[in-house]
């Protein structure tokens, strides 16, 4: 068994990090809803890194390269539909919807978008204009055509699981932010991290995020080895877990940040805002769990004690 | 990157669970009980298990040991606590008494105790915790004063698993109240026949065995019966712990309980409430991530960098234990205070859930876990 990441994978992380870092980070993200260039700007720094080369769908180690490329898109808020444009079919992005209530983040980019619910339904898009919202400010509400054939159930648990790893850095950089404000923050006379309440909520979103990351790096590691109930099952767990993983730390950097912690020139402002449309949508975390359930009788949700499930 | 335990370890997967199929009673749920039955079940299976050299399967194979892999130890560990440790008693001397030996005990005491751990002959207990002194060991009390060529040790243990069980014992006393506090304390192995040990079961939620208090009145104990130096009792106490730092794979238990639930409801449970079955949902994922967090551990084990790893992977597994009590008693509603063989999976629910809720106190407290894991993210302070 081998926990850690490849090395090569590791260091191309640690490129790929860099590159979004200088981009501009959460504060690009920031000017980003106001700058439409610098959606281009993320674009190119994308490319820049070989973002759009990587062949997802056949090749494991590209896969893990757009993993952690997701990650750190995650943790600097990206704005740009990584995921969406790395799962492209024909050139055209994929995204992921809810046929009730259709929203596309970035939808009102220069490109054609197509879209498929958690069915794996697919629908022709029309993409309206964004609605300045604070929260998912890129979320452009859509019209779906009829459903328009499907897409591959491979598809729909790969976009959950890239657009997982999008969640696990931005939880991992909130974590992040989070120990250096209380390290540094003083307060009745001593920095906030020599309280012992803080330092125990501190641990406990430290364990969530430590264990997401390993959920997030086992998923990865087998999705394409695994039978395809398995693997489909595995990319909502992950999702799911994903979701409330980021509330429990969002909410525990924002208590400990205080006011701070909500004026956009912190990044966890920025961090939660663009990261709840991957949090919310396409679904939420209590339909995610809904649609688990099945998976637990029939042996997709897979335990030390579940039966084998047919390849 | 992969997370595959080795074709060995799966190996020895199927091969336990048909052991335990085949030799451990319907409704068994471990030693800890009334019934004298559930002891000699253990004692017999620890015999069979070390004759097919799985006993001591961690243990490297001069010291009469299985040589097993790390996966294959991890496995073993997973499918004795999913079946309510079969082993009995016998794990504590498997898991730390004999590694402390192997790295500090005399060729005398690795020849009188090993081979007889190894073959599941002995039950050690730990005479550490006292009334004054639980998480913070450092702190004992009981003496050991110096007397002719040895010592007498009094003083009073309390809450010893299988004092009463337990021939042999690991017992901590303070030899010097003058020395720095990590110089303090010194470790003796001692018979629990010897005059002056009195062992006192103490009720309680958990069942019998679980707790016992020892008390110790001028025990006489000798210069070969002390584990490694005279004096450095808190290091290898600290030591022979860290063989254990993983935990009891809480986890497999959890995951087997739910699976042997939802057989037992069949089609029923489609008709549990949505929000049990999300529940349930949720914690199959808790399980899954606090296994993940256990292997990465296990795979850190030898790592200076492995920093607080252990640590956060008891974390989640002792706080899934409880969840998982929790979601069991209410799935079974006005039932799930029934206990017995007719009560649901043979009492093994309400035994979890009695047996839970010390999973966030014993073997190193929820908070010192949390502690450890905070000073890796944040430093010293506090």
């Amino acid at each position: 068994m081998k926990t850690a990441l490849p090395e090569d994978i590791a260091e191309f992380s640690a490129v790929a990090t860099k590159r979004l870092v200088r981009f501009g980070g959460p504060q690009a993200a920031l000017h980003a809803e106001t700058d439409d260039q610098l959606r281009a700007d993320a674009r190119t720094a994308l490319s820049d890194l070989g973002a759009f080369d990587l062949d997802v769908r056949s090749s494991s180690d590209d896969l893990l390269a757009a993993a952690v490329l997701c990650q750190a898109a995650g943790a600097t808020a990206l704005p740009y539909p990584l995921v969406e444009e790395v799962m492209a079919i024909d050139g055209d992005r994929l995204a992921l919807v809810n046929p009730e209530a259709p929203r596309i983040d970035h939808g009102d980019l220069p490109g054609d978008w197509i879209a498929a619910d958690l069915d794996g339904t697919r629908y022709r898009v029309q993409p309206s204009s964004r609605t300045a919202a604070k929260l998912g400010p890129f979320l452009v509400p859509a019209t779906l055509s009829p459903p328009d054939g499907t897409v591959p159930a491979a598809d729909v648990d790969l976009h959950l699981t890239l657009g997982s790893w999008r969640i696990v850095g931005a939880v991992q950089q909130c974590l992040e932010i989070t120990r250096q404000h209380v390290v540094a923050r003083m307060q009745f006379g001593k920095p906030l991290a020599e309280f012992q309440a803080v330092r125990f909520t501190v641990a406990d979103a430290a364990v969530a995020a430590r264990g997401l990351h390993e959920l997030a790096k086992y998923t990865v590691s087998r999705i394409e080895s695994v039978p395809a109930q398995v693997r489909s099952a595995d990319a909502l767990i992950l999702r799911l877990k994903a979701g409330e993983t980021a509330r429990l730390v969002l909410r525990t950097a924002h208590q400990l940040l205080g006011a701070l912690g909500f004026c956009d020139e912190s990044d966890v402002s920025v961090l939660d805002r663009h990261t709840q449309s991957l949090i919310r949508l396409p679904v939420s975390t209590e339909v995610l769990a809904m649609r688990l359930l099945p998976g637990i009788r029939d042996g997709g949700f897979e335990t030390l004690f579940s039966g084998p499930v047919s390849a | 990157m992969d997370y595959d335990l080795g074709t060995d370890a799966v190996e020895l997967r199927k091969r336990l669970r048909d052991l335990i199929s085949t030799h451990i009673p319907e409704g068994f749920l471990g030693a800890c009980t009334n019934d004298p039955k559930d002891l000699a079940t253990t004692e017999s299976f620890c015999k069979m298990l070390a004759s097919d050299g799985l006993l001591a399967l961690a243990w490297p194979k001069e010291h009469g040991g299985g040589g097993g892999s790390v996966w294959q130890q991890t496995v073993l560990r997973e499918e004795m606590w999913a079946h309510h440790e079969p082993r009995g008693a016998q794990y504590m001397g498997i898991n730390w008494v004999g590694p402390a030996l192997m790295r500090y005990g005399t060729a005398e005491q690795k020849a009188r105790h090993m081979s007889a751990i190894a073959a599941g002959e002995v039950i050690w207990c730990q005479g550490f915790s006292e009334p004054e002194a639980g998480t913070d060991l450092a702190s004992l009390r009981t003496r050991a004063v110096p007397d002719g060529d040895g010592w007498r040790i009094t003083g009073q243990k309390v809450w010893t698993s299988y004092a009463q069980m337990a021939s042999w014992c690991v017992l901590a006393a303070c030899t010097d109240p003058n020395a720095p506090k990590a110089n303090r304390l010194s470790l003796f192995l001692v018979p629990m026949d010897r005059t002056g040990i009195t062992v006192r079961p103490i009720r309680s939620m958990l069942g019998p065995h679980h707790l016992n208090e020892v008390f110790l009145d001028g025990v006489e104990v000798f210069p070969d019966e002390v584990l490694g130096e005279l004096g450095d009792g808190w290091r290898v106490m600290r030591e022979a712990l860290a063989f254990e730092r993983v935990g009891i794979a809480r986890y497999a238990r959890c995951e087997s309980l739910l699976d042997r639930m939802q057989t037992e409801l069949g089609d029923d449970w489609n008709e549990l409430p949505e929000s049990i079955r999300t529940r349930w949902v949720r914690a199959l994922i808790d399980l899954r991530i606090a296994r993940l967090l256990a292997y990465r551990a296990v795979s850190l084990q030898d790592d200076p960098s492995a920093g607080a790893a252990a640590s956060a992977a008891r974390i989640a597994t002792t706080t899934c234990d409880q969840q998982v009590a929790e979601l069991l008693f209410d799935v079974l509603g006005p039932t799930a205070l029934d206990s017995g063989s007719s009560a649901a999976l043979h009492g093994a629910v309400e035994d979890h859930w009695r047996y839970a809720q010390a999973a966030t106190v014993a073997s190193g407290t929820i908070e010192v876990q949390r502690m450890l894991v905070a000073r890796e993210t944040l430093g010293a302070h506090g």
